[in-house]
């Protein structure tokens, strides 16, 4: 018995044949066509820093990470684990932690609290420009005007959110495993929308990581630390109802040999 | 080398200099309040306050509302549609912001070139 492979070429071209003749494209979105379910969605979530009080169903967060658990990542290595924190002692310690650390860390770099020209806003602009120069995502105004209203006591950290889920990365995943870490926070936060409940990202649960007795307390090592956590509950109101315009942003599109700029 | 640079020449703006650092402005419709309040409880950086005016309780910003971090929930959470929250922030020099158009709300057709 001979046996030969058939070309690759072959194939695909019976395939290509196959498929144009029998089944039509599964994407049939017409331009102009209303937005579908899963669009909506992405459209109406808000990131929710009021929520209700009442505690979130324990399955619709182990059901939102399991589609969290179907996400993509680089080299399908999936370097993350979740904390899920339910308890009010537990979130209460961790906000209190969280707003002393952001004291300390706004009475370092925040010269804004110091009359131009003096010597205390010189020196405290030097160590503002070290952290830009060393992190410039660090010292972004964004961050650092919520980091002084934290520490001011007229922001939150966790929102008083029932539930925060704890994102831990794994140092030893392939490529940059941050990225992993926003697309599973994507498939959670989305899945939670869909449940009708509200989410928030929250960049300064990093602030856990520098204390040994954090570590100690969430079990985190040096291959497991805090990427972000998501807050979710109930939110307050109806955010969802109406869709809030946002800004364009530039797309370079290359086609037909040329080059356009649209928004 | 890079930091060193950053460090030395990367033009950092002041974040108290509304020219280097401006953020959202938030307007609200005072004839289309009818100070239900939401905006008030749901803006994180409470840049919002309740006021009566003439009897009736009506929503208005803080003089200064730099602590407004653009999230637009007043915006969202308004069942009268009388806010109006449409400015990002734009910062200068090392934070410039580049490569953003106008608002727009979604859309799903693209007429034009």
């Amino acid at each position: 018995m001979s046996q030969q492979a058939i070309a690759r070429s072959e194939i695909e071209a019976e395939v290509e044949a196959k498929e144009e003749a029998e089944s039509p494209s599964r994407a049939s979105c017409e331009e102009g066509a209303e937005w579908n379910v899963i669009e909506r969605a992405f459209l109406t979530r808000r990131s929710i820093r009021k929520f209700r009080k009442a505690q979130v169903p324990a399955h619709l967060i182990r059901r939102m990470l399991e589609i969290g658990r179907f996400a993509p990542s680089q080299g399908n290595c999936q370097p993350y684990r979740f904390a899920v924190v339910r308890e009010p002692d537990l979130l209460r310690d961790m906000e209190e932690f969280c707003v002393a650390e952001c004291k300390k860390l706004a009475g370092m770099t925040d010269y804004t609290a110091h009359e131009k020209g003096s010597l205390k806003r010189y020196a405290a602009e030097v160590v503002t420009r070290l952290v830009a120069a060393s992190d410039p995502g660090a010292a972004h105004p964004v961050p650092m005007l919520v980091l002084k209203q934290i520490a001011e006591g007229r922001f939150t950290v966790f929102h008083r959110a029932p539930t925060v889920i704890l994102l831990l990365v794994d140092k030893h995943g392939v490529g940059i495993p941050e990225i992993d870490i926003g697309i599973v926070g994507t498939n959670i936060v989305m899945a939670a929308e869909s449940q009708g409940l509200g989410t928030c990202w929250v960049g300064f649960s990093k602030l856990l990581n520098q204390s040994p007795a954090w570590k100690e307390r969430l079990g985190l090592d040096e291959r497991f630390q805090i990427s972000e956590a998501i807050c979710v509950g109930h939110a307050v109101g109806k955010p969802w109802q109406r869709v809030i315009e946002r800004a364009t942003h530039e797309i370079q599109w290359f086609e037909n040999g040329q080059k356009k700029v649209v928004y | 080398m890079s930091f060193l640079n950053r460090l030395l020449f990367a033009d950092f703006p002041e974040w108290d200099d509304p020219e280097q650092c401006g953020f959202q402005r938030v307007t609200i419709d005072q004839e289309a309040c009818d100070g239900c309040k939401m905006c008030v409880i749901v803006c994180p950086a409470r840049v919002l306050e309740l006021v009566r005016v003439d009897g009736k309780r009506k929503a208005r910003t803080l003089p200064d509302i730099r602590g407004c971090i653009s999230c637009n929930n007043c915006m969202a959470i308004c069942t009268n549609d009388a806010i109006r929250a449409t400015e990002h922030f734009h910062l200068a020099g090392y934070y410039e912001n580049r490569g953003l158009g106008a608002f727009r709300p979604p859309r799903t057709s693209f007429p034009g070139p």
